[in-house]
């Protein structure tokens, strides 16, 4: 579980970095579109994640990434 | 007989060295103050330039939300901000978007003017130099998978003109012109071009830039194009038509014309600074950087600017000049204008409006018109800076100098001359 708050803390942190606004009640049931982030936003976002962990996410996983839960699902299956 | 279609000037915005909107530009140009300063954002040890002219005070937040102060450069930006006054100015703010930085009291004042017929050619000559930068920077420290998505639209050189045209939902025909130091005035040129076709009503026209930056002061000192400080003094350094001129001080800002089909701004009421009576665009076709030593293809622009206005050159009562300060391009200038003017010239009032402001580049002949069409509505030219000893060579001209002076402009000539030897002459006359 810690593994999993901290991703989602990660999302946060980055997606206020890039979109510098607040995100501090998104979970991971939130879904990305709801959120305003745009699809180059997202892509900001998920770049920002994979430099951070060092980690790449092939392109083919971001088409099923919904909700926020779902893109921290992807990067820890890279990271396990 | 179909009436040919003239283009009116019906609303000016500038972010310059000498203020950040028109009225304080014109009132500090009037009054001979320069905008040079020494450079303090980096080093200027190794450079052989110390000096620029820097936009300051320029509040990003009253334009643009916080993201886009990241996506988009400080040349954009400036780009925006200008548009924005000249369109307010114009009467036709109440365009902009609700759900944008300052557009809900402006939306709330509603505009009836076909979004279909506007268009937008706000230009740079060398793009959002800082965008690129630090997007590169960001590649070599952390890798290209933290290069910003936003990178490319964010240093495309039309981010401009695609900024402006979202901001009022313009649905006209814009992009973005280059052509060095001759960019805002090709913008000019190229606009009234599209309305006198039929192809827009309106354009908000003009040129800007942002690129102070230590590789592009290195760029264009290590060829030779700039001045230093004159005996520990920046406000010195700039000082076209002067004996001791060494070269331009590179400056920064932007300045916005709307330009309006004549009818159709009498239409709506709108006030008319002057008409865009006519244009030449030529080239020197024969050096990257250096002019033609005689003005060739200045001589030429001007020549057919005159021509296409209707007017002699006994017509014109003020130019304008390029005037940079470098050695060959203000001797090889005023031949050109000698060239058209003959024995004229030496009783014809000029002002070098980058003796005050320093090089716009890309910026540089949209705030110089706008310091036209000022002179135009108060019958007022400003002075020109730092002509302690005029060059004996450039001949006999009249360089207005010390204080404004009064001139009834009923036409007026303006000259811009880039790198490439891309040359852009514009005669703006008085509203009848």
């Amino acid at each position: 579980m810690s593994d999993q708050k901290d991703l989602l803390g990660l999302f946060k942190t980055v997606a206020e970095r890039v979109d510098r606004r607040s995100f501090e009640t998104v979970t991971r049931d939130s879904v990305i579109t709801d959120l305003g982030v745009d699809s180059l936003s997202m892509m900001q976002i998920v770049g920002e994640m994979e430099t951070e962990l060092n980690v790449q996410i092939p392109d083919e996983d971001l088409v099923e990434i919904v909700t926020v839960g779902d893109l921290c699902s992807k990067v820890e299956r890279r990271l396990a | 007989m179909k009436l040919a279609r003239r283009v009116a000037v019906t609303g000016l915005g500038a972010i310059t060295p000498l203020g950040n909107d028109v009225a304080t530009f014109w009132r500090r140009l009037l009054a001979g103050e320069s905008g040079v300063q020494f450079i303090h954002e980096f080093p200027t040890d190794a450079l052989r330039s110390d000096v620029c002219a820097s936009v300051s005070g320029f509040e990003a937040e009253r334009f643009l939300s916080k993201k886009e102060t990241d996506i988009y450069g400080r040349v954009t930006q400036f780009s925006l901000a200008a548009a924005i006054e000249a369109m307010d100015d114009a009467g036709l703010g109440g365009l902009m978007k609700a759900d944008v930085p300052g557009g809900l009291e402006r939306a709330s004042g509603g505009c009836a003017v076909e979004r279909e017929r506007i268009g937008c050619l706000m230009s740079t000559g060398q793009g959002p130099v800082d965008i690129f930068e630090q997007q590169i920077e960001r590649s070599r420290e952390r890798g290209p998978r933290a290069v910003s998505p936003f990178f490319i639209p964010g240093v495309m050189p039309n981010s401009s003109a695609a900024l402006v045209s979202m901001r009022f939902g313009l649905m006209g025909p814009s992009f973005n012109i280059a052509s060095a130091c001759a960019t805002g005035t090709h913008s000019l040129a190229t606009g009234a071009m599209m309305i006198e076709a039929g192809l827009a009503d309106v354009m908000v026209t003009g040129g800007a830039e942002a690129a102070t930056r230590l590789n592009t002061v290195a760029g264009f000192g290590n060829a030779r194009a700039l001045s230093r400080a004159k005996d520990g003094d920046p406000r010195r350094s700039s000082r076209p038509f002067d004996v001791a001129r060494n070269g331009f001080v590179m400056g920064e800002g932007a300045g916005a014309l709307v330009l309006e089909e004549y009818e159709h701004a009498k239409a709506r009421g709108a006030p008319v600074y002057g008409i865009l009576s006519g244009y030449g665009l030529t080239s020197d076709g024969e050096h990257l950087t250096r002019p033609h030593e005689d003005g060739r293809g200045v001589k030429l622009a001007a020549l057919q600017a005159l021509e296409r206005a209707g007017l002699g050159p006994d017509a014109i009562d003020y130019v304008n000049p390029h005037a940079t300060s470098t050695p060959a391009g203000d001797i090889a200038e005023v031949r050109a204008l000698r060239g058209v003017f003959g024995e004229r010239l030496a009783a014809l009032p000029m002002s070098a409006t980058k003796s005050l402001v320093g090089h716009l580049l890309g910026g540089a002949g949209a705030v110089e018109s706008i310091a036209v069409l000022c002179s135009i509505r108060d019958g007022l030219v400003h002075p020109s800076l730092n002509v302690d000893n005029l060059d004996p060579e450039l001949g006999p001209v009249d360089i207005v100098r010390g204080a404004p002076r009064v001139v009834k402009v009923r036409h007026a000539l303006k000259i811009s001359a880039g790198f490439g030897g891309h040359n852009c002459a514009l005669v703006f006359s008085a509203p009848e």
